[in-house]
C-alpha cells in the first residue's frame, strides 16, 4: 500500500489547527482506528469519506474527546488534548441526529454553551440572536424542537454550537435526516457559512456527491485507515490506491504487466511505471473513447447505453468484461445503438491509473 | 373471568363481532376488559357506595329496607378521629412518596450511566424483591427491626446502646417498610422515561461545555421529570391506601385510611361507615393524583409538540 496518510502540509505553511496524530483505537478485538493521521489548517474543510463502518463517528468521537484514542494523540492549537475533558475543548460538534435538547425552545437550545460559561443574560441573548440570524432562523426563537422542521432543526444544531466559537467544528453526517433536494441546497449554504465564519471544520459523510461539494480536501477511510488524503480534484484524477479509485467516481480496471518502466494498455498504447510485475489499471470512463471497429485491437459490443446529463454512457462487452465509457452527447452522429460492434481507444494514457496487483 | 359469549344461532353478528374483535376496529377490543372492569369493579364499588349513603335495616342477614341518607357522610366529616387519620395517611404517603424519590432517584441515574453489569445489577435489584409477596418482605423487618433484630443487635453489640429502640409497632417502622417495599415502583417509570432518552443529548451538553452536574440539573433531571411524575403517582397511590405495612409493622393500633376501613367493616361490621370511609379514600387519593399530574404537565410543556 501506498503512504499516503500523512500531512499534506508544505513546511512554509502555518501550523494546522487541529493536528490528529498516528491515531489507533480498538473495541476488544476489533481494529476500528489504525494509524490515522491528518492535519487540518486554519479555516479548512476537511471531510472522511468512507464506507459504512470504516470508523468515520469513531475518529470524530476520539476527536471531540468522548472516547479516548488507545494510541497517539489529538492536538488543537499545538495543545495536547489528552488530558482536556470533554466540556473543556474548543470543539463544537453537529450530531447525526442533531440532539437538540427537546425541553428547551430554540433560544435556549442556542444559549446553552453560554449559559454553562455563566455569562451575564443580556450577553447571551445578543449572541444568540446573532447567531440565529447567521443561519436565517430568527422568528422560530420559542419553538421547541419537536415543533421544527429537519432543516430547521439542523440549523438550530449549528447554531448551538457556532456560539461557543469552537477552533474546530465537527459535523456527523449533518444531511442525513434530511429529503434529497432540500440537501442539495442546504450543502452549497452550509459550506459558505463555515467558509464565511473561517472555521476549521471535519466534515462526515459516506456520500461521494456531497463530500465533492463541501471539502477543500477529502479523506478517503478504508476498515480504519486514511487512504489518501487530498483536494476532490486529485482524489478523482490521482486516486491514490486502487480502493479510492473505485469508489470515488466510475472506473474500469484492468490486469497488466509491467515491464522495463512501462504498462501496455489494452488499446495498444503505453504508458510509464516505475513498478514492476504484475499491476491493476484504472482507466476513467471519460478517457476512453468508443471509435470504428475496423482496424481495432480492443473491440466489443455495446451492450447497454443511458444518457447521462449531457452525456452518454455506454457500457461495452469485451470478452466477457463490461467495460464503462463516457462520452459527450452533442455529436449526434456518433451515439452506438445496442448491438453495435465498436473499437475503444485510450484518450490520454498519462490520465490512467496504474497501482501494484497480482493477476 | 368474564367471556364474551357468541351464541350459536345468530352465526351472522357473531362471526362479526369476532372479526371485528380480531381485526381491531373501533371500540370493540375493549370490550371485553370492558366486561370485566364493569363486573369486577364498578358495580361492587356502586353496591358499596349504596351502603354508605342509605340507611339500612337487616334482619336475619338480609337487607330488608333502605332509605337515602346522608347522615354517615356528615357524621364522618365532623368526626375528629377520621380527620386524624387520613392526615396521618396522607402524610405517611408523601413521606414515603418522598423518600421513594430521594432514594430511587440516584439509582436510576447510575443505571442511566452505568456500564453493562451495573445495569444488570439494579434491574436485577430492583425487580427481584417484586417477586416476593409485599406480606413476606412485610415480615422481613420484624426481623430486622424487632427488640433482638439485625439492627438492634448489632447496635447493642457496638454499645452504641444500652437498651433496645423500639422501632416496631411505630410510625418508623411503618415507614421504613412502605419505603423499601415501594421503592421499586418509583425506580422503573424512571428508568423507562430516562433510557428512552438518546445519550447523544448527554454528549451534546458535555460538548457544550456543561460539567457532569451540570449535565444532571439541565438535562437528565428535566427529562425525567415524567417519570418522577407517574413514580410518585404509583408510589402515593400504593402508600396511601395500603393496609399491610401499616397492619404489620404498626402493631395493631396503628391506624391508617386503609386499617380504618378493615376495622369498621371485619369488626364493627358497619358496612355503611366502611363504605364512606373507603369513599372519602378513594376521593382524597384522586384529588392528589390529579395535583401531582398537574404540576408534571406544567413542567413538561415542552411534550406537547405542535401546538403553538
Ligand atoms: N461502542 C462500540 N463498541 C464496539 N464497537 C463499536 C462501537 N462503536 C462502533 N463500533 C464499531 O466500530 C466500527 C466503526 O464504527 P463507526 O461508527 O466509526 O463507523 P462509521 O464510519 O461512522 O459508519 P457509518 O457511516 O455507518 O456511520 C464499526 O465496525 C462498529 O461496529
Ligand atoms: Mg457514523
Amino acid at each position: 500500500m501506498l503512504d499516503t496518510a500523512g500531512p499534506m502540509i508544505d513546511s512554509n505553511d502555518p501550523a494546522p489547527v487541529l493536528s490528529i496524530g498516528a491515531v489507533s483505537k480498538k473495541f476488544d478485538s476489533l481494529t476500528v482506528l489504525e494509524n490515522c493521521s491528518l492535519d487540518v489548517a486554519e479555516g479548512e474543510i476537511v471531510t472522511l469519506l468512507g464506507p459504512s463502518g470504516c470508523g468515520k463517528t469513531t475518529l470524530l468521537r476520539c476527536i471531540a474527546g468522548f472516547w479516548d484514542a488507545d494510541s497517539g494523540g489529538i492536538r488543537i492549537d499545538g495543545r495536547d488534548m489528552g488530558a482536556v475533558p470533554v466540556n473543556r475543548r474548543p470543539v463544537g460538534v453537529v450530531f447525526q441526529s442533531y440532539a437538540l435538547f427537546p425541553h428547551m425552545t430554540v433560544v435556549q437550545n442556542v444559549g446553552y454553551a453560554l449559559r454553562m460559561l455563566r455569562m451575564p443574560r443580556s450577553a447571551v441573548a445578543e449572541r444568540v440572536s446573532t447567531a440565529l440570524e447567521t443561519v436565517s432562523l430568527t422568528g422560530l426563537e420559542d419553538r421547541y424542537p419537536s415543533q421544527l422542521s429537519g432543516g430547521q432543526q439542523q440549523r438550530v444544531a449549528i447554531a448551538r454550537v457556532l456560539v461557543m466559537e469552537p477552533r474546530v467544528l465537527l459535523l456527523d453526517e449533518p444531511f442525513n435526516a434530511l429529503d434529497a433536494k432540500l440537501r442539495g441546497s442546504m450543502q452549497v449554504e452550509l459550506r459558505q457559512l463555515i467558509k464565511k465564519l473561517g472555521l476549521t471544520s471535519i466534515f462526515v459523510t459516506h456520500d461521494q456527491e456531497e463530500a465533492l461539494t463541501m471539502s477543500d480536501r477529502i479523506a478517503v477511510m478504508r476498515a480504519g485507515r486514511i487512504e489518501q488524503a487530498a483536494p476532490p480534484e486529485e482524489i478523482f484524477d490521482r486516486p491514490a490506491t486502487a480502493y479510492v479509485a473505485d469508489f470515488i467516481g466510475m472506473s474500469n480496471f484492468f490486469s497488466g504487466e509491467a515491464q522495463a518502466g512501462a504498462v501496455l494498455l489494452p488499446d495498444g498504447q503505453s504508458q510509464s511505471t516505475e513498478l514492476q510485475g504484475p499491476v491493476k489499471v484504472m482507466i476513467r470512463p471519460h478517457n476512453i473513447r468508443l471509435v470504428d471497429a475496423q482496424d481495432q485491437d480492443w473491440r466489443g459490443t455495446i451492450a447497454f447505453h443511458r444518457p447521462v446529463g449531457p452525456l452518454i454512457e455506454y457500457h461495452v462487452d469485451v470478452a466477457g468484461d463490461q467495460i464503462k465509457v463516457l462520452s459527450m452527447r452533442q455529436q449526434q452522429s456518433q451515439i452506438y445503438a445496442d448491438g453495435a460492434c465498436v473499437g475503444l481507444q485510450v484518450i490520454d494514457p498519462a490520465s490512467c491509473s496504474i497501482y501494484p496487483g497480482a493477476h | 373471568m368474564a367471556n364474551v359469549s357468541v351464541p350459536a344461532g345468530g352465526a351472522g353478528w357473531g362471526e362479526r363481532l369476532v372479526d371485528a374483535l380480531l381485526s381491531g376496529r373501533g371500540v370493540w377490543p375493549a370490550v371485553p376488559s370492558i366486561v370485566v372492569l364493569m363486573v369486577m369493579a364498578v358495580i361492587p364499588f356502586a353496591i358499596l357506595l349504596s351502603l354508605g349513603f342509605s340507611d339500612i335495616e337487616v334482619a336475619r342477614g338480609a337487607i330488608i329496607s333502605q332509605t337515602f341518607s346522608l347522615t354517615h357522610l356528615t357524621t364522618a366529616l365532623t368526626d375528629p378521629l377520621y380527620w386524624i387519620t387520613f392526615q396521618r395517611s396522607l402524610n405517611l404517603a408523601l413521606t414515603t412518596t418522598f423518600f421513594c424519590l430521594v432514594f430511587g432517584y440516584p439509582v436510576a441515574y447510575l443505571f442511566l450511566v452505568g456500564g453493562r453489569w451495573t445495569k444488570r445489577i439494579i434491574l436485577i435489584l430492583t425487580i427481584a424483591p417484586l417477586l416476593t409477596s409485599g406480606i413476606v418482605r412485610t415480615y422481613a423487618w420484624l426481623v430486622i427491626l424487632g427488640g433482638r433484630g439485625v439492627v438492634n443487635s448489632t447496635l447493642l453489640s457496638i454499645d452504641l446502646i444500652d437498651q433496645p429502640l423500639r422501632i416496631m409497632n411505630t410510625h418508623w417502622a411503618v415507614l421504613i417498610g412502605m419505603v423499601q417495599i415501594h421503592l421499586p415502583v418509583m425506580i422503573l417509570p424512571l428508568i423507562a422515561v430516562m433510557s428512552r432518552h438518546d445519550t447523544r443529548l448527554v454528549e451534546a451538553a458535555e460538548n457544550l461545555g456543561a460539567s457532569q452536574l451540570a449535565t444532571l440539573r439541565t438535562i437528565i433531571f428535566p427529562l425525567s421529570v415524567p417519570g418522577i411524575g407517574t413514580g410518585a403517582a404509583l408510589v402515593f397511590t400504593l402508600s396511601y391506601t395500603t393496609f399491610v405495612v401499616p397492619q404489620l409493622l404498626g402493631g395493631g393500633n396503628y391506624l391508617n385510611a386503609a386499617t380504618m376501613v378493615y376495622e369498621q367493616v371485619v369488626f364493627s361490621l358497619d358496612w355503611s361507615k366502611g363504605s364512606v370511609s373507603s369513599l372519602i379514600l378513594m376521593v382524597t387519593c384522586l384529588i392528589v393524583l390529579v395535583i401531582i399530574a398537574l404540576i408534571t404537565n406544567r413542567l413538561t410543556r415542552w411534550t406537547r409538540g405542535r401546538d403553538a
